[in-house]
């Protein structure tokens, strides 16, 4: 199943690459990665999808027929470089691991995933369990800036009424 | 010329006293993380309705306007004991996300953990227990839209009797929840318990 969707998609990236190969290649042989979240999915599911090759254009187009989805487009995000898209994996698609592609619409540049189909969703079942370790009190403890202030302040008090009394006691009078 | 002269280191060191004083009780006290109030426990059955879910995209960030709450996240998984892992306690403005678990926005429960405090002092989420009921946590997602989400209830809960699936349970709704370091706490044992943060996405943008 998965041979066979990497060999159609071999061969239509070769057609495109071939078509393209008059204008300014950037990287149109050597696919950039594609993010798919998730990466393990029941039938039924939603995928979100995220291509950093594109560049600033952003806009791609998608093409996730190998599962059944069809093409969905991909839009820029607030992410400089970024464009993301989401599509459906239909109720009837098949457990597997299915190809992800995305072209984009300015140059010849692609990027592939994979996309892992299964009947019972791991993701989500395991919930954690129990309190969280998210404190050692250290926020409780003395403030040793505030405490060595107070120390140097102090320090030059103690300066001060040494130098007071030694007047005094020269009778220079206070 | 000389009582002048007098007057001056006089008044310099009544300050320095007053300062120095002040300067090592206020170092010297403590201070605990807020707590949050019985006002802002659950009451009565939950609102049902929601904003239509989002699809799946792993968060970014979170922000919490009132709280001054603005802190990447990263992705959290589960410890050997089965307990959510945490972010590095030294860095002091990053929490985390389950990432096993559904993205925040998704229908479910998306859950959301950082530090109330590390050995240097108070951390990403030490104002977590002043949450009010009805206030705003923006979670920035992948996909660009930032997902909004509204205070249901804030609950600080002993760790000897966690309700694991009032906090971690399945929802039928999109749902957040933000935890941290709460409860009393003792020298030895550290904290007793967390501060749960529940909340309900109202929409996106």
């Amino acid at each position: 199943m998965r041979r066979t969707v990497r060999l159609l998609t071999g061969t239509a990236l070769a057609v495109a690459a071939a078509g393209a190969a008059a204008a300014p290649a950037h990287g149109g042989d050597t696919g950039g990665r594609l993010e798919v979240f998730p990466a393990t999915v029941v039938p039924g599911g939603d995928v979100t999808v995220t291509s950093t090759s594109c560049g600033d254009s952003g806009t791609a187009t998608g093409d996730a027929s190998a599962v059944g989805a069809g093409h969905f487009t991909l839009a820029p995000t607030a992410h400089e470089g970024e464009a993301t898209g989401h599509f459906r994996v239909p109720p009837s698609a098949q457990q597997g691991t299915y190809e992800i592609d995305v072209i984009c619409t300015e140059g010849d540049d692609w990027a592939t995933g994979d996309l892992v189909v299964t009947l019972s969703s791991e993701r989500a079942q395991v919930s954690p369990r129990g309190s969280v370790k998210t404190g050692v009190g250290g926020a409780l403890g003395p403030d040793p800036v505030q405490t060595a202030g107070g120390v140097a302040a102090l320090a030059v008090a103690a300066a001060g009424g040494t130098w007071l009394l030694h007047r005094r006691a020269r009778g220079d009078g206070i | 010329m000389r009582r002048v002269g007098n007057t001056a280191m006089a008044a310099v060191t009544a300050a320095a006293l007053l300062s120095g004083a002040w300067l090592l009780r206020n170092g010297s006290e403590t201070h605990a993380p807020p707590q949050p109030t019985a006002a802002e426990a659950h009451s009565g059955p939950s609102d049902p309705r929601s904003a239509p879910p989002l699809p799946p995209s792993p968060p970014d960030r979170i922000r919490i306007p009132s709280l001054r709450v603005d802190a990447p996240l990263m992705g959290l998984r589960l410890t050997g004991a089965g307990s959510l892992d945490v972010p590095p306690a030294r860095e002091k403005n990053l929490a985390g996300w389950y990432e096993a678990g559904t993205t925040p926005g998704e229908t479910g429960t998306a859950i959301v953990a950082g530090h109330v405090d590390n050995a240097d002092g108070p951390a990403v989420f030490y104002g977590l227990g002043a949450a009010k009921k009805g206030a705003v946590i923006e979670v920035a997602r992948r996909d660009g839209t930032v997902a909004l989400f509204s205070v249901d209830a804030v609950e600080v809960y002993d760790a000897r009797d966690f309700p694991d699936e009032k906090v971690y349970g399945a929802a039928r709704r999109p749902e957040l929840r933000v935890i941290t370091c709460g409860g009393g706490f003792s020298p030895g044992t550290g904290y007793q318990g967390n501060v749960v943060v529940f909340a309900h996405l109202t929409g996106s943008r």
